[in-house]
């Protein structure tokens, strides 16, 4: 298969929806509480949102209570801050009811970290399963009721996880045979930057010393994996990756394809932001950018009666021959 | 619940706000924060004057759950595999929830980005119908069937497996456990009425009886040395070399597989089972077929 093109979507946003910024409130309030006077940027820090995001919310937390016996508001009821040192950004909250405690997770939070630690447990990071039991047994019990019923089999290359790891520990680059989606094998030596995986398909993503450049490695496509004695040039500190794993290029070719809706999400990676689609049929037509016919081949192949390619006539036959050559072999 | 009474009309048709009322207790309820309903004294029944508080000890995270600044590290990796799709907003909430315990992560050695695909439609409806207990209807397409037949089930579980979304659930009618693959589900998911409580470790169960169809379910593969096929094949998980340049491989879902294998070209002849043999020479003239 050729390879993938991802694009990862933009830093977290401040919670908009207002489930979110409840659940904002519920968890700043304590934090808040635990400790007295904190500056507004700090608070910004500690929870990743904007400055004026935490202003906005300490001005509504301070006007929030609890309706008392009388069911209105009397003062005693109602939380209520330092106003003045609030004016020079500090916080303090002089006066609070009822949510004083870190608020309990949903079923579906739990179950959502839950299932994302399942993912992760071959990482390193996780060799300590009775560590992982117990963290998941603290969040089912940290949950308001049973953790909603989810679950992922995770079982990346640990092996290949843990020379990484070390090489990057030790700042050392790994060497290993890597088959490209050409067909062609070459030694590479690479600075280790990031692992990234999309579901089953794990990758390694670091700086290419034979290509000069930075590169992305499929986990299935490399072996023979070693830490050199070598010192890595470039570190993750200091390299900003690019926000999608395969980066197109000038040289990327352009190819038309009809395909069935149901399968056009499969393609999603392939397809151009702006391409243009339409409905032949019952199929929908678009544009796929792809790297080189030798992974469009094995693309479509594998894909078959649901993606066709229309043009250029050079893609279609080496789609047509591609699939003919392996017929061949059953003759 | 402030703000409901002042808008409230007398004798009026409240019927906005009491839908906008029912609404806000569900995303309540959704956001993990327990709603008690108290009736009022003497006069059971009379839901006009039913009060909703939230139980103490109920809400607040119980004392002996907490965690260290490794476990918090982890917590983020996990929640930050959901960043695409519906689990997003929950695994950010649950973060920010954790956050209130003021703890930060630490630096983790190595850097990771992992990434948990939610692309199927039916995703979303299904686990809101797990989570509410409630029947499901849903087209599903079976390989090798013309048309899609509609289901009728109780959902169960949702389960990633070699990196498909698959549902775990039991047939309406007779009762038997089912497993759907949510790619093959076609159109809609029509939730339906209130399911009978089938309490239990639907995921572990789901995951388990996976896992023996893949033991059962073993191919012999003609590899050409040096090739994708080789080594890609080589790397799946429980693939061994059974002689030279024959690799056994296990599947989960044999139209699947062969999908995979038409894509693999000349590099790769199926031995056996004759079933997978055939499915893939299917494939492969289809595909010049569509492309002569």
């Amino acid at each position: 298969m050729a390879d993938k093109r991802h694009r990862v979507p933009a830093r977290a946003v401040p919670p908009t929806g207002s489930r979110d910024k409840l659940a904002f409130l519920l968890a700043l309030v304590p934090w808040l509480l635990e400790h007295d006077r904190v500056t507004v940027q700090e608070a910004a820090a500690h929870f990743g949102v904007s400055e004026d995001d935490i202003r906005s919310s300490v001005s509504l937390v301070a006007m929030s209570g609890v309706p008392g016996s009388t069911a209105t508001y009397q003062h005693e009821d109602l939380f209520d801050i330092d106003w003045d040192a609030f004016e020079q950004d500090e916080i303090a909250i002089t006066q609070h009811v009822a949510i004083d405690d870190a608020p309990r997770l949903s079923a579906r939070e739990a179950a959502a970290l839950i299932a994302g630690l399942q993912y992760l447990q071959s990482l390193p990071e996780n060799a300590d399963r009775v560590a992982i039991r117990n963290l998941v047994e603290k969040l089912s019990r940290g949950a308001s009721s049973t953790p909603s019923q989810l679950a992922v089999a995770g079982d990346p290359d640990s092996e290949v996880l843990g020379l990484v790891r070390r090489a990057v520990a030790e700042g050392r680059r790994v060497r290993f045979a890597y088959l490209n989606s050409r067909g062609e094998r070459e030694d590479r030596d690479v600075d280790p930057l990031r692992v990234e995986s999309i579901d089953s398909d794990w990758y390694l993503r670091g700086w290419c010393h034979l290509r000069q450049a930075l590169r992305t490695f499929r986990f299935d496509r490399m072996s023979d994996m070693i830490v050199t004695e070598l010192p890595i040039e470039h570190d993750a500190a200091e390299v900003r990756l690019p926000d999608t794993l395969f980066e197109p290029s000038a040289e990327d070719l352009e190819v038309t394809i009809e395909a069935a809706p149901e399968v056009i999400g499969l393609l999603a990676d392939y397809i151009p932001d702006g391409a243009l689609t339409s409905e032949v049929g019952d199929r929908i037509r678009t544009t796929l950018r792809v790297s080189h016919y030798h992974g469009l081949k094995r693309l479509i192949a594998g894909m078959p009666g649901t993606v066709r390619v229309v043009a250029p006539d050079q893609a279609r036959r080496a789609v047509a021959e591609w699939a003919a050559a392996g017929l061949a072999r059953y003759a | 619940m402030r703000g409901y009474a002042q808008r409230y009309v007398p004798g009026g048709d409240n019927a906005n706000l009491e839908r906008q009322f029912e609404r806000d207790k569900d995303d309540i309820r959704e956001l993990g924060v327990p709603l008690e309903t108290i009736e009022p004294l003497g006069e059971p029944g009379d839901n006009h004057n039913l009060r909703y508080r939230i139980p103490k000890g109920a809400y607040e995270l119980p004392d002996d759950v907490r965690f260290d600044s490794d476990e918090i590290a982890l917590l983020g990796l996990a929640a930050m595999a959901w960043r695409e799709g519906s689990l997003n907003a929950e695994s950010r909430r649950a973060l920010v929830k954790l956050r209130a315990l003021g703890i930060s992560a630490d630096e983790p050695v190595l850097g990771y980005a992992p990434r948990l695909r939610l692309r199927d439609a039916a995703f979303e409806p299904l686990t809101q119908a797990i989570d509410r207990h409630q029947i499901v209807r849903f087209d599903y397409l079976k390989p090798g069937e013309e048309r899609a037949r509609t289901r009728e089930v109780i959902p169960l579980a949702l389960v990633q497996y070699d990196g498909r979304w698959h549902l775990s659930a039991e047939d309406l009618a007779t009762g038997e456990g089912k497993t759907f693959l949510l790619r093959r589900i076609v159109g809609k998911v029509t939730v339906g009425k209130a399911a009978p409580e089938r309490p239990g470790d639907h995921t572990a169960r789901a995951l388990a009886e996976l896992d023996e169809v893949w033991q059962r379910g073993v191919a012999d593969i003609e590899v050409r040395a040096g090739s994708d096929a080789a080594l890609r094949l080589a790397h799946r998980r429980g693939t061994e070399e059974v002689a030279p340049g024959i690799l056994r491989v296990h599947y989960v879902d044999l139209a699947i597989l062969a999908d995979e294998l038409a894509g693999f070209g000349p590099e790769v002849l199926v031995v056996s089972p004759s079933q997978l043999r055939a499915a893939v020479i299917e494939r492969l003239e289809r595909t010049v077929a569509d492309h002569g």
